[in-house]
């Protein structure tokens, strides 16, 4: 049975010299480890990468995607070396890859593993269409002419509430003062049941706008809701629901105005607006408490696992104490996070409504959350562990140097051969010089310098042993050079404290490239 | 090109637009089900989508202010009018709204018309209005589409949208060809070119640069190729559909005895479950022991879970527990799939059957033919179904052979039970290509097939149960190849036609698509090409002869005048 994730990325372990192929648009063949641009071979991947990145600067698409490919490389060989896993065998390798984007399906697999073939696989967000400029220039002229409506009617209910009398007879008359009556004559029907009024049906008139209507017709509003609608309290939002429904015969006529539907209709629209405005009930406050602690958290995943693989494969830009230090604060969050989620799931809502729901799809969404992003990241390497790799990376790296000294050693003798005579020597030298500054992250070491960085190695304790004295005395030092690592070194510690991981990383490459810089200086002083 | 990508990215887009806070999701009958086949319910809390309305269901009057709601629905008139509704009375504090296709300026006037309380805060146009079935299929879920052999007018209009939605989904402005001699692939070609002439503003897409070939879309006619349905499959997906009916994902096995009570209805998608991703187009034989390996897999580890010494162990069990979990209920599920697939291999002798359908669509051999469904037809231990799509296959194969014996077989057919009335109604849905070419090329090719046969017989890897090529794969084969078109599918418009292959091509076939049919064309894809698939819905032969019933209701009996006998449906059924 095929694995879905080692199978096609073994395949393109195979495709160093099928890549080649892929480009070269000549009918002959050629292999190797060629510049996809001047097809020069340059028989090592490290090589290529560099000399795409010095000659054909300009083509960063190329350079990444040959990045990629040689990272993919590797990783087919070093799965093969392996033996062969099933589909559900490597589950923190599965859900290390973002899941809509990786290897979801086969035909997915294939072609986003599959460069070659389909160049463009990055699908982009289809076709959209935007229809709210056309739905504002609708609406807002409509919601202009309603507001100035509303804000004249507010004017008049003010001056309506102001100094109201308590005894009908005044307050009619106070009433009347205040806003003019429709002549009641000219109307002879009811304007929202159509009705005839008579001696049974008598009229009445709306109090904020002056029209008529009948009694059946009629709608009160209480004092109350007028205060809040004309003074609007952030404090204390009206909690009542909207009153169309439940309103008909309130407990007094003295205690509220006789308005019609379409006043009281706006009046309610503008004290809705205003409530949802300085509305907060405790459910979005702990929302976005939750929301404020997973942001937090949210980059420090990532983290917590690039710590870890950056410990297991022997760098020392991080110590094992930062991955626990990271580790406990993901765990106290996500203590925190289930707490203020059981806060949520406890505030009362009646049974069955769509509150309740709401609050168990948030509890829901936290318990799903926190077990497969919090929980699942994985345990602390043993330090043991962690000091042999350590070990076995430095072995290797200074076997490695040995080994590509000899090679350049060979080349460059071949070179002096070729060039015998009338070649400038010195060119190659200055070519080597210059890539060794660039690539010192690169894996690719020059041979000539290669002894001195490993004698570098060994130094280093030793040196920031003793600069550890000297930097409670920073005047002491003459080097600027120095200074510099020293203030680096203590911005690295700071950034550690503060578990800031990512600058950790950053100050550490800058650290390593100051002191290699240090060490080329020192060992052209002493020559 | 991938449509269920398509869709996610609409339905991702559509809630990021709407911004943090708490979300709930307002779609109708048909968007919910798009929406549900692109992501699960927990992907869609993690997006702070917490609660998910219909808008046709009742309305609560409970207001939620503080929550915003994202609305996704189908441009119909019923649609504006309930949201026309909601709006003057709004519940929730914003409003989203998006709808799945080109909505005429009408009704967003309405809309805007009723939004007295300023809550919209966007109306947007995606066009995510297809299902998404696999990734390179998909569906538009028009059980039948077809009257009196034209198109249901309501299954036109419909299947336009979803074309003109697909097309816009992936930016394209296609050159339209359709199958020569099909009205109703015609039709609908004529009236996406119409919608794609008229909506210039929306197709305005850069042409591909250095005079490519446009994406191509080819509409298709089932009544060119029914054998294809109603053969037996062998493959995961296809079989799933053929014996258990895969309905938009879902799979109903509360009919199944003793599966457990979690199981009665499970869900297939190609997007949250990676086992079932991976083995789509396995074959039967393949994918039982892929989950032997799979079970044992799962044994070995909770093998290792259950031993739970130290503390350590127990920080390990929680650590891996959500994994664990997963993958038993992928476990749990496949083998409750797998094991009832087997049981209804044997039940209904499907290897017997298959193989026999497999010679009749593929060998002329008309006598030892006949003699092999005679008898298994009057045998009487094959099932109904089985034994009617036997002379389905024969009546169509040998409807012109001077010693065709269709009433013959009818006469045992409706001895024991059968429906035997279906046969005539498929002689009158077959469309005259199919009735001349169908079988013609198969003879060609016959003498070229037997050979490979014997080699791949000599080889030992024959497989006698998926010989049969649907006809789509020829015309991709051709369409790929760059082949001339223009007589067998004429091009839409006065566009000048290409030459040379277009590089994408978006297949779409009048009466319903087959999962046989999605896997070649994701054989094609893997060879680099890109295809996509679609069907007014996806058809196993249960539903593709209900299809074929609703086709032909009413329709005189022209070609099967010898079969009168057999003509009335016996009373009470369709």
């Amino acid at each position: 049975m095929a694995n879905p994730f080692g199978e096609p990325i073994g395949d393109e372990g195979a495709s160093g010299s099928s890549f080649v192929h892929g480009t070269d648009s000549d009918s002959e063949i050629l292999e190797g480890f060629l510049c996809p641009i001047c097809k020069n071979d340059l028989r090592t991947p490290e090589r290529l990468t560099v000399h795409v990145e010095q000659e054909h600067s300009e083509e960063q698409d190329l350079l990444k995607s040959l990045k990629e490919i040689f990272s993919f490389a590797k990783q087919g060989i070093l799965k093969k070396g392996k033996k062969k896993l099933g589909p559900y065998d490597s589950p923190n390798e599965a859900s290390g890859v973002k899941g809509a984007d990786v290897g979801i399906c086969p035909t997915a697999a294939s072609s986003q593993n599959n460069p070659l073939l389909q160049p463009t696989v990055v699908q982009a967000v289809g076709c959209e269409c935007d229809h709210m400029a056309y739905f504002k220039a609708v609406r807002n002229p409509r919601l202009e002419r309603y507001a100035s409506e509303t804000n004249k009617l507010i004017i008049r209910l003010d001056k309506l509430l102001d100094g109201c009398p308590t005894d009908p007879d005044g307050k009619k008359r106070h009433e009347q003062s205040k806003v003019p009556w429709i002549d009641g004559k000219l109307v002879k029907l009811c304007p929202s049941c159509a009705k005839s009024f008579g001696i049974t049906r008598r009229q009445h008139h709306c109090r904020v706008c002056g029209s008529v209507m009948c009694d059946g017709c009629s709608l009160y509003l209480s004092f109350e809701d007028a205060r809040n609608i004309v003074q609007p309290n952030p404090a204390s939002p009206t909690t009542r629901n909207r009153p169309d429904e439940g309103i008909e015969a309130p407990a007094s006529e003295t205690e509220s105005f006789r308005v019609c539907e379409h006043c009281l209709h706006l009046l309610m629209n503008r004290m809705e607006m205003q409530d949802s405005r300085v509305d907060r009930p405790p459910i979005t406050r702990l929302y976005e408490r939750l929301q404020r602690e997973r942001a937090d958290i949210e980059p420090d995943i990532p983290m917590y696992r690039r710590i870890l693989d950056s410990l297991y494969e022997g760098d020392v830009i991080f110590r094992l104490s930062d991955a626990s230090a990271l580790r406990e604060k993901i765990g106290r969050t996500a203590e925190r996070l289930d707490n203020i989620s059981k806060t949520v799931l406890a505030l009362p809502f009646a049974a069955g409504s769509r509150e309740e729901a709401l609050k168990k799809a948030i509890r829901l969404a936290c318990v799903s959350y926190i077990k497969e992003c919090m929980l699942s990241i994985p345990p602390l390497p043993v330090e043991e562990e962690i000091k042999k790799i350590q070990v076995r990376r430095r072995q290797e790296t200074a076997r490695r140097e040995e080994r590509e000294r000899m090679l350049a050693q060979e080349a460059y003798e071949r070179y002096e051969l070729l060039q015998a005579g009338n070649a400038d020597p010195t060119s190659y030298n200055n070519g080597s010089s210059s890539s060794s500054s660039t690539a010192s992250t690169a894996e690719m070491t020059n041979g000539r310098f290669a002894p001195a960085a490993a004698a570098a190695v060994a130094t280093m304790d030793n040196w920031s042993g003793t600069q550890a004295g000297a930097a409670t005395n920073p005047n002491s030092t003459a080097d600027p050079l120095i200074d510099q690592i020293n203030i680096v070194k203590g911005y690295i510690r700071q950034a550690r404290e503060a578990m800031r991981f990512e600058e950790v990383a950053t100050l550490e490459q800058n650290l390593s490239e100051l002191t290699q810089e240090f060490y080329n200086r020192q060992r052209l002083a002493s020559q | 090109m991938n449509v269920i990508r398509a869709i996610q990215l609409y339905i991702d887009k559509m809630i990021t637009d709407a911004g943090p806070g708490m979300k709930m999701l307002m779609m109708d009958r048909e968007t919910i089900s798009i929406v549900s086949m692109a992501f699960a319910q927990s992907e869609m809390l993690q997006k702070e989508v917490f609660l998910f309305e219909r808008i046709d269901s009742a309305r609560s009057n409970e207001r939620l202010k503080y929550l915003k709601c994202i609305v996704f629905i189908r441009p119909t008139r019923d649609n504006v009018l309930r949201l026309q509704r909601e709006l003057r009375s709004p519940k929730y504090g914003s409003y989203y709204i998006n709808f799945s296709n080109i909505i005429p300026r009408t009704d967003i006037k309405a809309l805007a018309e009723s939004d007295e309380s300023e809550s919209v805060r966007e109306v947007k146009e995606i066009y995510a209005d297809y299902l998404p079935v696999n990734p390179n299929l998909f569906s538009l879920h028009i059980p039948t589409c077809l009257q009196a052999l034209n198109w249901n007018p309501e299954a036109l209009e419909r299947s336009t949208q979803g074309l003109v939605s697909i097309l816009l989904s992936f930016k394209f402005r296609p050159a339209i060809r359709y199958r020569a001699g099909s009205n109703v692939a015609q039709t609908l070609a004529k009236k996406v070119h119409e919608t794609i002439n008229k909506e210039t503003a929306l197709f305005s897409f850069r042409p591909p640069e250095d005079g490519a070939a446009p994406p191509l879309l080819l509409i298709l006619d089932r009544r060119d190729d029914p054998i294809t349905p109603l053969l037996n499959q062998w493959t995961y997906q296809a079989m799933v559909h053929e014996l258990l009916t895969i309905n938009k994902q879902r799979v109903d096995l509360s009919g199944v005895s003793g599966v457990p009570k979690d199981l009665k209805e499970v869900v297939l998608s190609t997007e949250q479950d990676e086992f079932y991703a991976n083995n789509l187009y396995a074959n039967f034989g393949e994918i039982a022991t892929t989950i032997k390996v799979l079970m044992d897999e799962f044994q070995k580890k909770a093998h290792d879970q259950r031993k739970i010494e130290s503390i350590a162990d127990m920080k390990n069990f929680v650590e891996t527990y959500p994994q664990f979990r997963k993958m038993s209920g992928t476990v749990t599920k496949h083998l409750v799939l797998i094991s009832e697939l087997s049981v209804q291999v044997g039940r209904q002798q499907l290897f017997e059957v298959s193989e026999l359908e497999q010679e009749i669509a593929c060998r002329a051999d008309h006598s030892t033919q006949l003699q092999r469904v005679k008898k298994l037809v009057a045998e009487g231990k094959l099932g109904a179904a089985n034994a009617l799509r036997l002379v389905l296959l024969y009546a169509m194969r040998y409807e012109r052979h001077a010693n065709c014996d269709t009433s013959g077989l009818l006469k045992l057919l409706l001895d024991r039970g059968g429906r035997s009335y279906i046969v005539p109604r498929m002689l009158e849905y077959i469309s005259t290509v199919a009735r001349q070419e169908l079988f013609n090329t198969v003879k060609i090719t016959d003498a070229v097939k037997l050979t490979r046969n014997l080699i791949k017989e000599l080889k030992g890897v024959e497989n006698v149960y998926a010989q049969h090529e649907c006809v789509l794969k020829g015309t991709l084969e051709e369409v790929i190849k760059g082949r001339p078109l223009d007589a067998q599918y004429p091009i839409m418009g006065n566009e000048v036609p290409f030459r040379r292959p277009p590089a994408e091509v978006i297949v779409f076939i009048v009466g319903g698509a087959t999962y046989e049919e999605a896997l070649a064309v994701h054989r094609y894809n893997q060879e680099g090409c890109r295809i996509v698939l679609g069907g007014t819905t996806i058809h196993n032969s249960g539903s593709f002869i209900e299809e074929v019933l609703a086709a032909t209701a009413g329709v005189p009996f022209k070609h099967s005048r010898s079969l009168q006998q057999f003509h009335q449906a016996p009373p009470g059924t369709a």
